[in-house]
């Protein structure tokens, strides 16, 4: 089966962006749909990257968790590495209709299955319960230099951030940790500023990378 | 929509809750491991972010959530 052209990866793009932002009971789907193209599209390993969670509860939440796994919730790389992709997301009452909100969203690459040797992470909690910095970036390394640290590793420290989207994720491993993408760089690059346009346009920010 | 959803009983989100703590090293129940989260007491408490997640599909009258 050949690639979809540009054209119609947008497409599809515009058009699940639009489902979700919508918030009708159809927009965990899209979302996750979303998710999946984006990852087929770049850095996923196979072609189904994440599935959609729900439980007892009424279905005005569910979780997009990483489709590798059903306890560690992965995400395989091109790399052969790994990504942890925990997404939880709500619909609550907006005007006279609905719409869609992220609740937590979790990103971690690493290098083994249970997630002892990873490499960073990014969380975004919308209502912490500690005192960590509602949205933030931890890193397992090593300073250059001696300094007081949390806990006295670099691992936890949490650097405040601001909230990163999944795209922005996505371009990190492609541009910085040299993952392997599944498409030519015209392509790739214009179908994640497409969907972080229109996630981004929401919240008056600009790309986290550029568009071509 | 291309995927269906996957519905998760009560029993099958703590079985998943527990199963992935063991498999990190985290000895603990899955109603020991949400309180010792909810308290600040996991020393690295990132590591189970997507575990407790999990309990984001409960209702909010679980008696996970009521306190003693």
């Amino acid at each position: 089966m050949s690639a979809p052209s540009l054209d119609t990866l947008l497409g599809q793009v515009r058009d699940l962006s639009k489902q979700y932002l919508a918030g009708g009971t159809d927009a965990f789907g899209a979302f996750a749909d979303l998710v999946n193209l984006l990852l087929r599209t770049t850095v996923s390993k196979g072609s189904i990257g994440v599935r959609l969670n729900a439980g007892p509860r009424p279905k005005d939440r569910m979780t997009v968790v990483g489709a590798v796994a059903d306890e560690n919730h992965l995400v395989s790389l091109n790399d052969n590495n790994l990504m942890r992709l925990s997404i939880i997301l709500f619909r609550e009452q907006y005007k006279d209709g609905h719409r869609m909100k992220v609740e937590q969203a979790r990103y971690q690459y690493q290098c083994d299955d249970i997630g002892k040797r990873w490499i960073f992470r990014y969380d975004y909690v919308r209502e912490p319960k500690d005192q960590h910095p509602a949205t933030h970036l931890q890193v397992r390394g090593q300073l250059a230099e001696t300094v007081s640290l949390h806990k006295g590793m670099l691992e936890r420290v949490h650097f405040p951030s601001g909230r990163i989207s999944i795209e922005s994720v996505i371009r990190l491993l492609i541009e910085q940790f040299d993952v392997p993408p599944n498409a030519a760089p015209e392509t790739w690059r214009r179908v994640l500023a497409e969907s972080e346009r229109i996630f981004e346009d929401i919240a008056h920010r600009p790309l986290s990378g550029p568009s071509a | 929509m291309e995927q269906e959803v996957l519905e998760l009983s009560r029993d099958q989100i703590l079985t998943r809750i527990e199963r992935g703590a063991k498999m990190r090293g985290l000895l603990y129940s899955a109603p020991e491991l949400i309180s010792r989260y909810r308290e600040g007491r996991l020393d690295d408490p990132s590591a189970v972010g997507d575990l407790i997640a999990m309990t984001s599909l409960l209702p909010d009258d679980d008696p996970l959530f009521v306190r003693p």
